[in-house]
């Protein structure tokens, strides 16, 4: 087993830097833009696509060679999709507060492309260990963005910064109302939608300048 | 390139594998999750009832039950007034408007607070809630709002403190004591006017959320009129 020699580890460092799922595919938007007002929902919901990723890439690779190639989109969707329905149902028995907050998205991670992109690019291509590597590398590369973002909205937006526990949340640090007392305000604007569209373009455009990536031919 | 037969075997046998683990899954997790939510419906009852939660008793599953069957009395009227049987979980409040649920706030056989859940249409959804009333029938003591689908930031707000607290000690009823509810204006209460006493600030931005919510305070409240009349009447319940 040389589960760690250099190929593996390109398999799994690509995506936390040069091949990033969020910031140089643009892939899973959808879901970066909608869990990411706090952090307690960006970790559960990283953690939530690090499984469904990591198993899905590994069933649909040990299958690869049963798949029949006319039917293998329908077959990747059903596995996913399952998955996520497991997570889902799981959630809503032990974690019920986080469950509703994160309420359709994560239902919504069937169609998170990433999880279908990885299939598709890379497990009915690898064995079962890369593939799991893979999902592995994919779903780190998401969760670390999506959890720099929720950092960014939550200190900024509404002021805490709050940890996953088994109920509302731990409220790990939240600005002193003495700052508030001498004129300090959260900034509104990042706690919605739009919001989102700003921390994460800034977030991409720093990657994208760290790693020396350019658009183009 | 695989035959039509073995695509065919491959996608039934994938379908029967995958439908037994999602069955198996909700058996097993069915009783965890109904216990779930009967906890969050209570939780959101005392909530409405003025119970708080405090720091050194944080509102688990287990707490909230114990709390709940030590003050609160849980039973079903109808539109005129008279207590009916009923399965007091399984009511349907936004489509059965002929069994009434109330939540009666007990404590040391003094009446303290009634609670009847109430639900209408916001702009995007269906805004689902509680309201509480002072024994008096009249003074509200509280309101809390714990589903819905408006929009995070505008309508989204209904369920926020800042929003719900200015419920807090208004009148439903008018000088000649029917029900009118509370009205959320479109703006700030005017606090020199005699109306202000029905009144609350409105959400800026929600306006269709904010007019929802005051017709289907105004009609859940005009439903259990007789019922409030009876309990003011009677002095108790």
């Amino acid at each position: 087993m040389e589960i760690f020699n250099s190929e593996s580890k390109k398999i799994i460092s690509d995506p936390l830097s040069i091949n990033n799922p969020i910031s140089l595919q643009v892939l899973g938007i959808c879901s970066a833009l909608a869990v990411t007002i706090r952090l307690d929902q960006a970790i559960i919901m990283t953690i939530a696509v690090i499984f469904v990723l990591c198993s899905s890439n590994v069933i649909l690779s040990a299958l690869r060679n049963f798949i029949p190639n006319r039917v293998r989109i329908v077959v990747m969707l059903s596995i996913i999709a399952s998955l996520v329905t497991v997570v889902d149902q799981v959630l809503q028995a032990y974690l019920y507060d986080m469950s509703k907050q994160l309420s359709v998205f994560v239902g919504l991670i069937i169609t998170n492309c990433i999880i279908m992109g990885r299939a598709e690019a890379f497990a009915l291509k690898h064995g079962p260990s890369k593939a799991f590597l893979d999902g592995l590398g994919n779903g780190l590369g998401y969760g670390m963005i999506i959890i720099i973002v929720s950092l960014f909205r939550e200190l900024f937006g509404a002021g805490t910064i709050t940890l996953p526990d088994g109920g509302v949340g731990y409220v790990l640090f939240s600005i002193p109302e003495a700052w508030y007392a001498a004129g300090y305000e959260n900034i509104g604007l990042l706690v919605l939608s739009p919001g989102a569209f700003f921390i994460l373009g800034l977030v991409i455009w720093t990657q994208r300048e760290l790693f020396g990536i350019e658009e183009g031919e | 390139m695989h035959s039509n037969n073995y695509t065919l075997a491959f996608v039934f046998i994938i379908t029967v594998v995958l439908g037994t683990i999602l069955s198996f899954t909700k058996e097993n997790l069915r009783e965890l999750q109904e216990y779930n939510l009967k906890a969050d419906m209570k939780k959101n009852i005392l909530r409405s009832l003025d119970f708080e939660e405090s720091e050194n008793e944080l509102w688990s599953n287990e707490v909230v039950e114990k709390i709940f069957n030590e003050n609160v009395q849980a039973f079903c009227v109808d539109t005129s007034g008279n207590v009916v049987d009923c399965i007091i979980e399984e009511v349907d409040t936004e489509r059965n408007l002929e069994v009434l649920p109330v939540y009666l706030k007990v404590i040391d056989n003094k009446t303290e607070g009634i609670a009847i859940p109430i639900a209408g249409k916001g702009l995007w959804s269906t805004v689902f809630g509680y309201i509480a009333l002072e024994s008096d029938t009249d003074t509200v003591l509280g309101i809390q709002f714990y589903k819905h689908g408006e929009t995070p930031g505008l309508g989204g707000e209904v369920d926020k403190a800042w929003f719900t607290n200015n419920f807090i000690g208004k009148k439903i009823r008018d000088n000649s004591g029917d029900v009118i509810g509370v009205e959320v204006l479109k703006g700030k209460v005017d606090n020199s006017k005699a109306s202000a006493i029905h009144q609350v600030d409105g959400i800026s931005g929600a306006t269709v959320t904010s007019k929802g919510v005051t017709v289907f305070l105004k009609d859940d409240l005009g439903r259990y009129e007789n019922y409030l009349n009876k309990v003011r009447a009677d002095g108790n319940i």
